[in-house]
């Protein structure tokens, strides 16, 4: 009861002094599923940055004696493999973990990028009408009618796929939702009186643009492309599947799952622990982003 | 009295608001009033005395996190609040009708108006067939006089004005006959003859449908011209209730006084309300001159592929503003207000004419110059809501101004920010904070600090007091005239709110369909004007005074026409109750009519009064 006299007393000096982005940290940190989602997800973060290390245990090493061992409580298995092994003997825990990290990685990165590139041209689009406008959406379409995947054959076919090169697929197929999106967000933000009233203080088109448009328009932007992490971490696991991901030895969720696929029946733990992992990650992340988005609502509202 | 049939009956009606933390804030308390076969109530109040509430309470339409905590609601004899929701259902719309302020929203974008209405009437009675409803759609749509109501009834509500929705809503409200209406602030987004017009139809129509009516209002003037009895209401509590006219003769509340005496008046008590810097004699230093001003705006012609017609917005207007006076600009929505603001704050080029400041000419200035220009030269917008950016603190979006413009470090731009948040009356503490708990009046006062800040000379309202209730209004006016005394500004006063344009300007500019109809001083304007059009104006002001312009010799029908197809000669004749053979071929242009006063009107010239046409004289001598 006392603390939450003392917490209430000391609210309204704190919102007074924070920014929009720190009180909605500290709104979202509130909420329970921000917690849950951000104690997950930094686990798994270290788990594959030092799990492997730790265990001691190469991802690539083949140990014909050790194959198809089952994970750790069940019958079967053996120490120190935590997470069982695949149809080579190769340890799954380190393997998954390794494909977790270039999963996140690539994802990540491909959101950031497709998210700043669809957003700029967007954003010009929306603001500037008139041809600038026209070739800008034309390029869009152009680029939208394209599929993915025959985009990423023809692409990652004829070159040899590295994550980086994979990343760039993902930003080309990414940029144009973010564009459209942006550029329909901007055609109305545009409209409202706040930019005319900046625009009677005299302010030039791009302040206006970056100052007061962006502020405003992009962080929704963002919190949708926090849920397109998770389906560019798919998109990696089927380019992995199809064989046009990263090439092994490296191994990724997509390989680990395709060379699985065969022996679903005895040893279903070798598809399942990816899929799994990937399953349990996607959801961390979902769970902070939505918190993330509540809050910044809460706050422009007023309400928290 | 006691013989009228009794509909509604409140007892001890209290709401709370429950708050997810803190004490759950009382909203109304221990309200009484009972309502009369055909009696029309009105109810006044404050922003924020509870007025929508208790309407919305009244229809038994209270939604958590409101909630009624005791009282009763007798319709009829039975208690609404214990009524099971159904039952409720069932009466809603068929004896019980709302009519909220906002006509915009209430009508379903995707379906045309008519056949709105006819699904209610279907829904009520589902005897009816649909021709039958369809006929009684129309018979109702005439009832409230809207023009063509055949073609009318297959339109969207996008093509009806504000006035055509507020009559559309009370024809959906009226069409199942109810016993009692609740008309939440319904005239407020109308133009005032639009909105005398919508009060006199509805006093008809009560008259006609034996309709009692709940008239919620926060313009006592309004209340004036149409309720039997006044209940005024003050944070939650009725403090007084008395029929309209003892309440003003004779008010017994302070509160009630307090009311009644900021209500603006604008011919009683002679000069004294007056702007009190009304000297506009002698040669005083030009800051701003429009000359033969236009601005035309292309649209898509719908009924043919490739057909452009042109929306003449503003079609010529000229005048200037001198140094240190307030020049009023008033208009009905449409008249071409809004666009002249944005050519006069060059946030766009005039089609035609010249817009000079202090001599020099905005459109042959470079984008420097007028960025140094903008310093002295500033527009105040009219949505308090919209116009500041939520995402910035208040203190940012005040030092914006000066960082647009650059030239000054962090520590003085800082200081000149808390000084200008001092000098509009902002406390200090909101400087960090998010704009989202402001009242609409320290939102108003941000917009203010935001032009202040910069020190401009000449400052160009757009209707920005029009959003706020009288009392913040006459708060933001003294703190105009105090700017003005201590730093000389000009204001340019562009609103529909005549009261307040008696009250504060020097001179008056009249705007019809995109031109300056009549521009006189403030005495001229109201007691003696040239125009039937600014007279039509004053005789649809609400007041509680006795008005001098009668509403049977002025009061205007219909709206104005089409900006797309102006009629040929005078532009206002399709509505001039005085319109004579001439006006239909000749456009009259703006002539001297007194020392400082122009008009743009066939009567009163010359080859006019030879014929005996005049405008009647109200005023024997202008004052």
């Amino acid at each position: 009861m006392a603390s939450d006299l003392t917490i209430g007393a000391a609210r309204p000096a704190r919102k007074r002094s924070m920014g929009l982005g720190a009180g909605m940290l500290v709104q979202a940190w509130r909420t329970a599923e921000f917690k849950v989602g951000l104690v997950v997800f930094i686990g798994l973060m270290l788990i594959s940055i030092f799990g492997p290390d730790l265990l001691g245990l190469s991802a690539t090493r083949f140990d014909v004696a050790a194959r198809f061992l089952p994970p750790m409580p069940l019958d079967g298995s053996r120490w120190p493999h935590l997470l069982g092994t695949d149809q080579l003997g190769r340890d799954l825990f380190v393997r998954s973990f390794i494909g977790l990290r270039n999963a996140l990685v690539i994802g990540v990165t491909s959101v950031i990028g497709m998210f700043l590139v669809g957003s700029l041209v967007g954003m010009v689009a929306g603001y500037w009408s008139g041809w600038v406008s026209l070739v800008l959406m034309r390029l869009t379409d152009a680029q939208m009618s394209i599929p993915v995947i025959i985009l990423a054959i023809t692409i990652l076919g004829v070159s040899r796929p590295t994550p980086a090169s994979i990343i760039l697929v993902l930003i080309l197929a990414g940029w144009p939702a973010y564009a459209r999106f942006a550029r329909s967000a901007t055609l109305s933000e545009r409209r409202r009186e706040y930019v005319k009233g900046a625009q009677i203080l005299g302010a030039m088109d791009p302040r206006i643009l970056f100052v007061h448009i962006a502020p405003n328009i992009l962080p929704p932007i963002a919190f949708v492309a926090i849920l397109d992490v998770a389906r560019m971490m798919i998109f990696e696991a089927i380019f992995g599947f199809i064989g046009i991901g990263v090439q092994p030895p490296t191994p990724t969720f997509g390989t680990i799952i395709a060379d699985g696929m065969k022996y679903l029946i005895n040893a279903w733990w070798i598809t399942t622990i990816p899929g799994l992992l990937l399953a349990i990650s996607l959801c961390s992340i979902n769970l902070m982003g939505g918190a993330l988005e509540r809050a910044r609502n809460k706050r422009l509202q007023g309400v928290g | 009295m006691s013989t009228r049939k009794v509909v509604l009956e409140v007892k001890g009606l209290s709401v709370q608001l429950q708050r997810e933390e803190g004490p759950a804030a009382q909203i109304l308390s221990d309200v009484a009033l009972t309502l009369a076969q055909d009696e029309v109530i009105g109810i006044i109040g404050e922003s924020g005395s509870g007025k929508t509430v208790l309407s919305r309470a009244l229809v038994n339409w209270v939604r958590a996190p409101l909630r009624v905590t005791s009282g009763s609601l007798l319709y009829r004899g039975r208690d609404l609040f214990r009524l099971p929701e159904s039952e409720m259902q069932r009466l809603r719309g068929r004896e019980i009708a709302y009519i909220g302020s906002d006509p915009g929203s209430a009508l379903d974008p995707t379906l045309p108006v008519g056949n709105q209405i006819v699904e209610k009437l279907c829904a009520i009675n589902p005897s009816l067939t649909k021709s039958e409803a369809t006929a009684q759609a129309l018979r109702v749509l005439d009832a409230v006089r809207i023009p063509s109501p055949k073609q009318r009834f297959h339109e969207f509500p996008f093509q009806f004005s504000g006035g055509m929705m507020q009559r559309a809503m009370i024809v959906d409200a009226l069409v199942t006959n109810p016993a009692f209406l609740v008309a939440d602030n319904i005239t407020q987004p109308l133009d005032v003859t639009v909105a005398a017009q919508i009060l006199r139809l509805l006093r008809e129509l009560q008259r006609d449908f034996n309709t009692a009516i709940i008239f919620v209002s926060s313009a006592l003037g309004v209340v004036n011209e149409i309720a039997d009895s006044v209940l005024v209401l003050a944070s939650g509590k009725v403090v007084e209730e008395q029929p309209v006219r003892s309440l003003v003769a004779a008010p017994e509340h302070d509160y009630t006084r307090q009311l009644i005496r900021d209500v603006p008046r604008i011919w009683s008590d002679g000069g004294a309300s007056g702007p009190v810097s009304a000297e506009p004699a002698g040669e005083r230093e030009t800051v701003l001159s429009v000359r033969d001003v236009a601005k035309f705006y292309e649209v898509r012609d719908r009924r043919r592929l490739f057909g452009r017609r042109t929306v003449q917005a503003v079609r010529g207007v000229t005048f200037d503003a001198y140094k240190g006076e307030n020049l009023g600009i008033v208009g009905e929505s449409g008249c071409g207000k809004s666009t002249l603001s944005r050519l006069l704050s060059h946030l766009e080029a005039p089609d035609r004419g010249q817009i000079l400041f202090k001599g020099q000419d905005i459109a042959h200035m470079s984008s420097k110059q007028i960025l140094a220009l903008r310093h002295r030269f500033q527009l105040l917008l009219q949505d308090p809501y919209n116009a500041i950016p939520p995402h910035l603190n208040i203190g940012r979006t005040i030092a914006e101004a000066l960082l647009v413009h650059g030239g000054l470090r962090r520590k003085e731009i800082d200081e000149r920010v808390r000084s200008t948040m001092a000098e509009v009356g902002l406390p200090a503490e909101i400087h960090d904070s998010l704009p989202v708990g402001l009242s609409a009046g320290q939102r108003q006062r941000v917009n203010i600090a935001r032009a202040m800040v910069l020190d401009p000379e000449l400052l160009i309202l757009d209707e920005t007091l029009s959003a706020l209730d009288q009392v913040e209004q006459g708060k933001l006016l003294a703190l105009f005239e105090r700017l003005q005394v201590r730093r000389g500004i000009t204001y340019v006063y562009i609103t529909h709110d005549l009261s307040m344009v008696r009250r504060v300007c020097n001179r008056i500019a009249v705007m019809y369909l995109g031109r300056i109809v009549e521009l006189a001083t403030n005495e001229a304007t109201f007691f003696n004007p040239s125009h039937p059009y600014t007279r039509a104006l004053l005789s649809a002001v609400p007041v509680i005074e006795e008005r001098p312009y009668k509403a049977e010799t002025y009061l205007l029908e219909g709206e104005p026409p089409d900006p797309i197809d102006i009629p040929p000669g005078c532009t206002f004749r399709t509505r001039c109750p005085f319109a004579f053979d001439r006006c239909a071929a000749e456009d009259p242009i703006l002539l001297r009519r007194g020392p400082a006063d122009f008009a743009a009107c066939h009567l009163g010239d010359e080859a006019a009064a030879r014929e005996g046409r005049s405008l009647p004289r109200v005023f024997e001598s202008t004052r």
